[in-house]
């Protein structure tokens, strides 16, 4: 097994000095050794992720690659094993399919408006959570019952909060003299609807991961900041952020990802897969489940599927081209 | 540091947005279906819990569900964390060929849309006869990329180097290295995946409806047999509710001492 | 170590799981009956009864309550052959699709001769039947429909509180149903609107109509049926002269709005008695009251179908067959308020003398009697369910969001034409 970080490993030492007389001996115990080390670093990485790969060879790879074929045909979920050939019909109709852009752009603010505001918050709750607190099990427990609340239970409190005749959130606006919001017929404000459910489930589960690796973060780094006289504020920007990039890469490309995926909170919010009378705000995760599970159209389903996963990958090369970039020129500056 | 009392205010405004929805969960589960579609709802409990839970554990078969789910979850957090820490370590901190590609295609797993696995997978699964077998829903779920990523991602930062070329120094086999450097180091973030991964599985539902039925049911599957008659009764449904999630904050809180143990002790070794 | 470990679990489970008992030596047969939430059976009893009677069957039932998720269940396995169940039901919005290019999935009930088909409903028979004779289902109940209204509230507007003047008032008429509202309007309590929603009234004058969506020749015709367009413009009217709560059906707030007394009349097949029970609750409990609706027309109900791909045919079709038979579907009746689909058991004096407690005494038997003997026999297609709920949403727009009726209208059709075009 040979580690990653060349320049940080020590020089392998080859052990201590052996008697003259055995020299031989040893050597060939040494040679013996080198081969097994050497077999054991060539194919251990190997073998780690290996369970991984004959997993997702049995149970994703099948899928995945079914589904890009069967983007190509006429599929009916009626007959999944009857594929009439089309071509890349299903994707080029996606062009003039105003639906899909409509599903394309939700997804986007939807994204934005609940991606950013989840993360910074999470961020500052995992802060919080990592002081020395009485009851720091009962918050952790309590942050994460979001994700563990079932769909039926989610959907009924938010019917009733946002609800446009009896939702808590209108009674409220009222109090203050404001008219009732027709929450879920608005295009913007369903969207900012829809994002807080997401904001609501997710903070907690972001906190959480923040934590764990925040805990892993060397104290005495706090202890010489602070011996600096640096407040907590700038131990938490100066440390604790530069300490969790690998950590806040995962949770903004994870989040990406599901925020591109979208799927349970805008069908939980009024039930339907239409996202809206207007699909004002069906995303686009949930208009491929539309065309695949209500209209029947599983070829039309796996095209959107597969134009949801080519945007991925186009998003994670933008954002490599930018990490490189912004790399660069804060080397350029150093040198 | 020790949090002052900003810190306990902020943290009790986003424990209570939290719990709101548990507690009413409870509060709905505790009123007719009637009373739940009134104005004003009701805001304290009721007198129909009771009730409601005990047409919900016999409406569902939910004795068997939380058997299955148990064992169902349980299975899928051991080897989803086991297979996902080595990974991840083996991405974070070895090198060999092809290293960047195969991890380009773990992301690249996780953006794949799971809705549309489905149908494949329902034809894979009745081929080989599994239909309302709990391997249908266990073996698809053993490994997660998301769990291998937020492996790699932690072990990045927290595994120091110098602690495995240590370990080499002194002659330990790769599987050694493992079990006495990764796993020590790697244990808050593997409690942090176990428990979200747990969560998960638990709440699993749009496959498992598709591959098993009432006859041997997930909780999840259990609760879709609570409508009864054309009227869904609220207060039945969120009686289900409550008992499916009951088992995982039971779990929380017998295991979160476990758990932040686990977060503790990772914090020393750093 | 670990690993071990892991493989021995999975192998275990695999063993333990591989066992599952039906069949055997000793003549016992185990039944599967897969539901959607709508049926009742198990509440009424009907499957013990018949276990009673047949002692070497046992029945076990699989429910799934939302028909979006079942149905989903349902396609997915019937195109697999694999995991069904002996009995699978099936709503009237998926019929077509199973006696259409499905048909060869399910058992053809005309090979058995021990199945007496003459006393359903004929149109419910042909509903069920192939285009090449083959019957795929048995009819279980039906939504005869009729207006259900709050006394209280039409009184104090002024209007008749009496089912039989109200139905005069608008027999054979929807515009005057509509007009009646109109007329409501004007002395309505604060607050209160007419009727649910526009999606309500939509659906209650489509329905009442032979050729909806689909002509006879099974082409599509909704852009241009004499049904849509009179459901459409009377839904656009409605909205126009502001007579809805602007609600969606079935949403937790149209539930609240019928808790509240917001609205005075609803399209109610005799399913929404047992809605507008539950969801109004006590404090409602008899200013209800049901009227024959202008049209008579169905909305809702369901048949039961036997796998090809079960192991049981014989003993499945027997049960099927009973479940629908007359006695069966009266008692569903008289305890779950499922309308029966057999002519036989819409005769007998249990269904014909039905009244409801909590509409006072309401004859629901005879009201929902009359509305389904005259109910016309409906083309249905495959995709009804869908080109109706975007008509509904349709009107949502105009309600909700401003809409003008022309644009609304075109988004509806552009919406259907994207969700049929495969």
């Amino acid at each position: 097994m040979t580690t990653d970080n060349v320049p940080a490993a020590p020089p392998v030492s080859t052990g201590g000095a052996a008697p003259p007389g055995d020299a031989a001996k040893e050597q060939r115990r040494a040679n013996r050794r080198s081969r097994r080390y050497q077999r054991d670093t060539k194919w251990s990485p190997y073998g780690f992720i290996a369970p991984f790969f004959v997993f997702f060879a049995a149970f994703g790879l099948f899928p995945l690659l079914y589904t890009g074929w069967s983007a190509l045909h006429r599929v009916s979920l009626h007959n999944p094993n009857e594929l009439e050939w089309v071509g890349f019909q299903n994707f080029t109709r996606l062009w003039e399919d105003e639906f899909f852009w409509n599903a394309l752009g939700n997804t986007f603010t939807i994204g934005v408006i609940s991606t950013v505001p989840q993360l910074l918050m999470a961020l500052g709750i995992a802060h919080l959570l990592n002081y020395k607190l009485r009851g720091s099990m009962m918050f952790r427990v309590a942050m994460l019952t979001p994700y563990a609340t079932s769909i039926a239970a989610a959907t009924l409190v938010f019917a009733m909060l946002y609800g446009r005749d009896y939702g808590l959130i209108n009674w409220a606006l009222g109090l203050v003299g404001i008219d009732p919001v027709s929450w879920e017929a608005g295009s913007w404000s369903s969207q900012f609807a829809v994002s807080t459910i997401v904001i609501w489930r997710w903070t907690g589960y972001n906190a959480l991961i923040y934590l764990a690796a925040m805990q892993a973060v060397p104290h005495d780094l706090y202890e010489s900041a602070a011996l600096d006289g640096a407040s907590r504020w700038k131990q938490f920007i100066h440390v604790t952020i530069p300490s969790l990039r690998p950590t806040i890469i995962f949770t903004v490309v994870v989040s990406t990802i599901g925020a591109t995926q979208l799927f349970g909170e805008p069908l939980l919010f009024a039930g339907s897969p239409a996202g809206g009378s207007q699909s004002q705000y069906q995303t686009l995760g949930l208009y491929m489940y539309q065309m695949g599970w209500f209209n029947f159209h599983l070829g039309r389903a796996a095209a959107i599927a597969w134009t949801m996963f080519m945007l991925l990958i186009l998003i994670g090369l933008v954002y490599w081209a930018i990490t490189r970039w912004v790399n660069r020129d804060t080397a350029g500056k150093e040198a | 540091m020790h949090g002052g009392w900003l810190t306990y205010t902020i943290l009790a405004i986003f424990t209570v947005g939290s719990l709101i929805p548990l507690v009413w969960q409870i509060i709905a589960a505790s009123h007719s279906s009637g009373r739940l579609a009134q104005t004003p709802p009701p805001l304290w409990f009721g007198d129909r819990l009771f009730d409601n839970l005990g047409s919900a554990w016999t409406d569902a078969n939910l004795g068997l569900a939380l058997l299955n789910t148990t064992f169902v979850a349980g299975t899928i957090t051991f080897s989803t964390v086991l297979f996902a820490t080595l990974a991840g370590f083996s991405f974070a901190k070895l090198r060999f060929r092809a290293k960047n590609l195969l991890f380009l295609l773990v992301i690249g797993t996780m953006m794949v849309p799971p809705q549309l696995t489905v149908v494949p997978l329902f034809m894979a699964v009745s081929e080989v006869g599994w239909t309302d077998h709990l391997q249908a829903v266990i073996l698809p779920m053993m490994v997660s990329a998301f769990g291998v990523f937020f492996m790699r991602q932690y072990l990045s930062q927290a595994l120091p180097t110098e602690l495995i070329e240590a370990a080499r120094v002194d002659g330990a086999h790769s599987l050694r290295v493992v079990w006495h450097v990764v796993f020590p180091v790697a244990r808050p973030a593997m409690a942090v995946l176990g428990m979200l991964t747990f969560v998960a599985a638990w709440n699993e539902f749009f496959w498992p409806i598709i591959a098993l039925t009432q006859r041997n049911p997930t909780v999840q599957v259990a609760l879709t047999n609570l409508g009864r008659g054309y009227v869904p009764d609220q207060g039945v449904i969120m009686a289900g509710a409550l008992l499916g999630t009951l088992p995982l904050l039971i779990a929380f809180v017998l295991f979160g001492k476990q758990i932040v143990g686990g977060i503790m002790h990772g914090a020393i070794k750093g | 170590m670990a690993i071990g470990l892991a493989a021995t679990l999975a192998t275990g489970l695999l063993g333990a799981c591989s066992s599952s008992g039906d069949g055997g030596d000793d003549g016992q047969v185990t039944l599967t009956v897969g539901v959607f939430g709508q049926f009742g059976y198990e509440e009424a009893g009907l499957y013990q009864e018949y276990m009673d009677a047949n002692p070497h069957i046992k029945i076990q039932q699989d429910s799934i309550t939302e028909n979006k998720d079942y149905i989903a269940q349902l396609l997915t396995r019937l195109s697999q052959g694999s995991g069904l169940a002996d009995i699978q039901a099936i709503e009237v919005a998926n019929i077509a699709d199973m006696a259409g290019d499905l048909n060869t999935r399910w058992v053809d009930f005309n090979e058995y001769e021990d199945v007496d088909t003459s006393h359903f409903a004929p149109w419910k028979l042909v509903q069920s039947t192939s285009a090449d004779g083959r019957l795929i289902g048995l009819g279980t109940d039906i939504g005869p429909t009729a207006i259900c209204y709050r006394k209280d509230l039409l009184e104090e507007a002024g209007l008749p509180t009496d089912r039989d003047e109200l139905g005069a008032l608008w027999a054979g008429d929807w515009t005057a149903y509509i007009e009646a509202g109109e007329q409501f309007q004007e002395n309505a309590p604060d607050g209160v609107s007419w009727v649910d929603s526009p999606g309500g009234v939509y659906n209650g004058v489509v329905s009442s109509y032979e050729e909806r969506y689909y002509d006879g020749s099974g082409e599509l015709v909704y852009e241009t049926s004499e049904a849509v367009q009179a459901a459409w413009e009377l839904g656009v009217r409605t909205e126009e002269s502001g007579l809805s709560t602007r609600q969606k059906q079935f949403t937790p707030e149209w539930e609240r709005a019928m808790a509240n007394g917001d609205f005075a009349t609803i399209s109610c097949p005799a399913w929404m008695l047992g809605y507008i029970q539950e969801k109004a609750g006590d404090a409602a409990e008899g200013l209800w009251d049901a009227a024959p609706a202008p049209v008579p027309s169905n909305w809702g109900g369901a048949f039961v179908g036997v796998p090809e791909a079960g192991k049981n045919h014989e003993e499945a079709v027997k049960l099927a067959a009973w479940l629908t038979a007359p006695e069966q579907q009266a008692k569903l009746f008289t305890e779950r308020g499922s309308f029966p689909s057999s002519l036989e058991a819409q005769s007998t004096p249990e269904v014909q003398d039905a009244t409801h407690p909590y509409f006072e005494g309401m004859p629901m038997g005879e009201i929902f009697s009359g509305a389904a003997a005259e109910i016309p026999p409906t083309i249905i297609g495959p995709r009804d369910q869908l080109i109706q709920e975007a008509f509904a949403d349709g009107l949502l727009q105009i309600a909700q969001q401003g809409e003008s009726p022309d644009s609304a209208w075109s988004n509806t059709l552009s919406r259907i034409q994207n969700a049929l075009d495969e």
